[in-house]
C-alpha cells in the first residue's frame, strides 16, 4: 500500500491524494489520503508527475499497512503529514483538521 | 549604514521585474519545474518540507528600524507571522506562496534588500562580527570592506557557477565573534591589513581555514579574493557534491601549494582593473560613520539603585551588554531563545518592538547575530532600564546571552528538506531543563549549537557542545560532540561516544554538566576551559552512563 503525497504549486503546502481527477481530489489533510495499490499508485504517479502547473515534486510514502509507514521515512513523513512539531504556527495541521496526529 | 545608489537600485529592480516574468510563466506551465528551479533557488526561494521558503539576506547582518518592520509586515502580510533569523546573519520565511513572492521582493527592494544570491553555487551573504563598529576591542571596522565585497560578488560573472557555494566571514576585532575559520574565506583585518584564512568549512568534512596571506592591503583585497576563487572556479571537484567546497581542493593541494596558486594567478590579474580605487573605498567607509550620540547624563548610582531592585534587570544587562567604544554607552543583545521556544524566531509583532526599541534607543540601527540574536549595537547607559522595560513586556528580556540556553539550531526536519532530525524539538527540552536563571548563570558561558544533519547549518562542529541529528532506520538520534570553538582559538569537536536518543540528551547534558561543576578549578573557568585542560574523555562517561 502506497499513499500518494505533493506540494500544491500555488502555495507550496504538502498535499494528499484522495482520489478523483483533478486537484479538487487532493486533500491537505494526511488522515484523508486515499490508500493506494503498489500498480494504481505508480500509475498516479507517472500521470501526475506531469501536472506541472498543479502540483510539484509527487512522491510515493509506502506503508507497511493501513497505518504505518515505513520506518526509514516515519520522522520525516510524520512531520511533513503533521506540521512541524514546534515552532510558532497556530495552523498545526492536526489541530486544523481538528483530530489527532497522523502515523 | 550603505545606502543604496542607481546601480543598486536598478540591478534589484531588474531581476525582480525578470523573476516576476519567470514566476507568472511558471504558473502558467510556460517554464517546467525543471526549468523553473534553478531560477527560483537563485533568488532565495527553496520548496522545503511543508512549503516555499524565502531567504532574503541580510547584508553583513546590519539593518534599519525600517527593514526590521518590513520583515514584520512580510511576516503578517504573506506569512503564518513569525520569521525565522538563521546562522548565516539572514531571515527565513517559512510559508510563502510562489504567487506572492514577486510583491515581497518589490517590498524589499522598497527598503533596499533582495534575496539575491541567498543560494546557489555562488559567493553568499558576506557575514562580519556583530558588534562591528561599537565594540571596544576593533581594531578596523569590517563593515565597509564586507560592502565592496557585496558589490564586486553580486552577478559577478565568473562566480555565479563556482563548484559550490561560498561562505566569506570578517572581522575586525581581537575576538573573532565571526567564526571566520570555518569559513571558505575568513578574513581578519589587522592593523598591517588583512590575514586571509582559506579552506574553513564545516559539514560531513569539517577544516579550519589556513592562514595564507599576512596583512594583505585592503586595496588589494577584491583582485586577492579573485584569485582565490579563480583557482577554485577551475581545480574545486565538480564531480562530487560531497566534494566540491574549498575546504577539500586545500586540503588536497596543501595550503602551501594553494597560496601559491592564487599568488601566481594573482600575479597575472589586471588588479587595477579589479581592486576599488582609494576614492571609492572611501565613499563606502563614508556610510559607515559612529552615530550622533546623544550626550545624555549618565547616572550610575541610578543604574545601581535599577539593578538592585529589579534582579532581572541586573542579570540582563550582566548577561546581555558589551563593553562599547564610548564609556556612556554599551551593545545589547536582544535574545531570541527565551525558555521553550524555536531559537532565532521572531513573531511579527516582535520584529516591530525591536524597530522601535531602535529608534527609540539605539540610533535605528539593528544588526543579526550569527548566533541568531538580534543586537542594538550602540545604547545609551542612560537608556537601559527603559529598553529592559520595553524588551521584557514584549518577551525580548530573556538574560541568557552565551548561556547554556541561548543555542544555535537549525529548522531541522521540522521545516527542512534536507534534515534528518529535529533540532528544535530537542532545543526546546534543554531550554526547559535549563531553565532555571541561577543554575545558567552559575554554569557560565556554555555554547550548545545543535544541527539537524552533516550539513552543519547549526554549527555543531564549533559547539562547546555539539549535537548532530542522525537518522537510523527510520529513528532519530544525536550525537554529542566535546571541545569545538568557532572564536580565536577555533577547534572542531569530537564525537563523544555513540548517538543517544531525544529523550536521552538533556538528561545526559545534566549528567555532564553537574561533572564539569565538580570538577572546574572554580567560578572562573569555563566549560571550554576545563574540557581542554582535562581533555574530552573525562566526560565521556557523563553523557553515556545510565540515567
Amino acid at each position: 500500500m502506497k499513499l500518494l503525497t505533493a506540494n500544491r504549486l500555488t502555495d507550496g503546502l504538502v498535499l494528499w491524494y484522495a482520489g478523483g481527477p483533478d486537484l479538487s481530489g487532493w486533500t491537505e489533510d494526511a488522515a484523508l489520503a486515499t490508500r493506494l495499490e503498489d500498480e494504481a499508485a505508480a500509475a498516479l504517479l507517472e500521470d501526475w508527475k506531469a501536472r506541472e502547473t498543479e502540483v510539484v515534486a509527487p512522491y510515493l510514502v509506502p506503508l507497511l499497512d493501513e497505518n504505518t509507514l515505513v520506518k526509514r521515512e516515519y520522522v520525516r513523513e510524520h512531520v511533513r503529514a503533521n506540521g512541524p512539531t514546534a515552532g510558532q504556527t497556530a495552523f498545526d495541521t492536526a489541530r486544523q483538521h481538528q483530530r489527532g496526529e497522523v502515523f | 549604514m550603505y545606502q543604496y545608489d542607481q546601480f543598486d537600485h536598478a540591478m534589484v529592480a531588474a531581476r525582480n521585474a525578470e523573476f516576476k516574468d519567470q514566476v507568472e510563466r511558471r504558473l502558467k506551465g510556460e517554464l517546467s519545474e525543471d526549468q523553473f528551479k534553478p531560477l527560483r533557488l537563485m533568488n532565495g526561494l527553496y520548496l522545503q518540507l511543508h512549503a516555499y521558503m524565502l531567504r532574503i539576506a541580510v547584508p553583513y547582518g546590519v539593518l534599519s528600524s525600517r527593514q526590521m518592520r518590513t520583515f514584520a509586515h512580510i511576516a503578517r502580510t504573506y506569512d503564518r507571522d513569525f520569521g525565522h533569523f538563521t546562522t548565516r546573519q539572514n531571515i527565513q520565511f517559512n510559508w510563502i506562496k510562489l504567487a506572492d513572492t514577486p510583491q515581497i521582493l518589490e517590498d524589499l527592494a522598497a527598503v533596499e534588500m533582495h534575496a539575491i544570491q541567498t543560494s546557489g553555487n555562488c559567493i553568499r551573504n558576506t557575514t562580519t562580527d556583530q558588534f562591528a563598529g561599537a565594540a571596544r576591542d576593533e581594531i578596523d571596522d569590517p563593515r565597509p570592506w564586507a560592502e565592496l565585497i557585496r558589490q564586486w560578488s553580486t552577478f559577478h560573472p565568473e562566480f555565479t557557477f563556482l563548484p559550490r557555494k561560498f561562505k566569506i566571514a570578517i572581522t575586525g576585532a581581537t575576538r573573532d565573534r565571526a567564526a571566520i575559520r570555518v569559513h571558505d574565506i575568513g578574513l581578519q583585518l589587522t592593523d598591517k591589513g588583512f590575514d586571509v584564512y582559506v579552506g574553513g568549512g564545516m559539514g560531513r568534512t569539517p577544516h579550519l581555514g589556513h592562514l595564507i596571506r599576512s596583512g594583505l592591503p585592503g586595496e588589494k583585497l577584491l583582485s586577492y579574493l579573485e584569485a582565490a576563487l579563480r583557482v577554485y572556479n577551475r581545480y574545486g571537484r565538480r564531480d562530487n557534491i560531497y566534494k566540491a567546497r574549498i575546504k577539500i581542493l586545500v586540503s588536497a593541494l596543501g595550503p602551501q601549494e594553494y597560496a601559491r596558486q592564487v599568488e601566481e594567478e594573482w600575479a597575472t590579474l589586471d588588479q587595477a582593473q579589479i581592486d576599488a580605487p582609494h576614492a571609492e573605498i572611501a565613499r563606502i567607509k563614508s556610510f559607515f560613520p559612529q552615530p550622533a550620540y546623544a550626550d545624555k547624563a549618565f547616572d550610575a548610582a541610578a543604574l545601581d539603585r535599577a539593578k538592585a531592585a529589579d534582579a532581572g534587570f541586573a542579570r540582563w544587562v550582566r548577561n546581555n551588554t558589551l563593553a562599547h567604544r564610548r564609556d556612556d554607552h554599551v551593545s545589547v543583545t536582544i535574545s531570541l531563545k527565551p525558555t521553550g521556544l524555536p531559537p532565532g524566531d521572531a513573531s511579527s509583532a516582535q520584529m516591530d518592538v525591536m524597530a522601535d526599541a531602535a529608534d527609540r534607543f539605539a540610533y535605528g540601527e539593528l544588526r543579526v547575530s550569527h548566533e541568531q540574536n538580534v543586537i542594538l549595537p550602540h545604547v545609551a547607559k542612560a537608556d537601559l532600564y527603559d529598553l529592559y522595560r520595553l524588551l521584557d513586556q514584549n518577551g525580548l528580556s530573556s538574560a541568557n546571552v552565551g548561556k547554556i540556553t541561548d543555542m544555535i539550531a537549525c529548522p531541522g526536519l521540522d521545516y527542512c528538506s534536507l534534515a534528518n532530525a529535529r533540532s528544535i524539538p530537542l532545543a526546546q527540552d534543554i531550554s526547559q531543563r535549563f531553565a532555571d536563571a541561577e543554575l545558567t548563570d552559575k554554569i557560565g558561558d556554555l555554547q550548545i549549537k545543535i544541527s539537524g544533519c552533516i550539513n552543519a547549518c547549526g554549527h555543531h562542529h564549533v559547539g562547546h557542545i555539539g549535537i548532530l541529528g542522525v537518522d537510523k532506520q527510520g529513528e532519530e538520534f544525536y550525537q554529542i560532540l566535546l571541545g569545538g570553538r568557532a572564536d580565536e582559538q577555533a577547534a572542531l569537536g569530537v564525537i563523544t561516544g555513540k548517538g543517544l536518543s531525544a529523550e536521552a540528551v538533556p538528561a545526559a547534558l545534566e549528567r555532564l554538566i553537574k561533572l564539569y561543576l565538580d570538577l572546574r578549578t572554580d567560578e572562573t573557568e569555563r566549560f571550554i576551559d576545563t574540557v581542554g585542560r582535562l581533555g574530552r574523555d573525562a566526560f565521556a562517561g557523563a553523557l553515556h552512563e545510565p540515567a
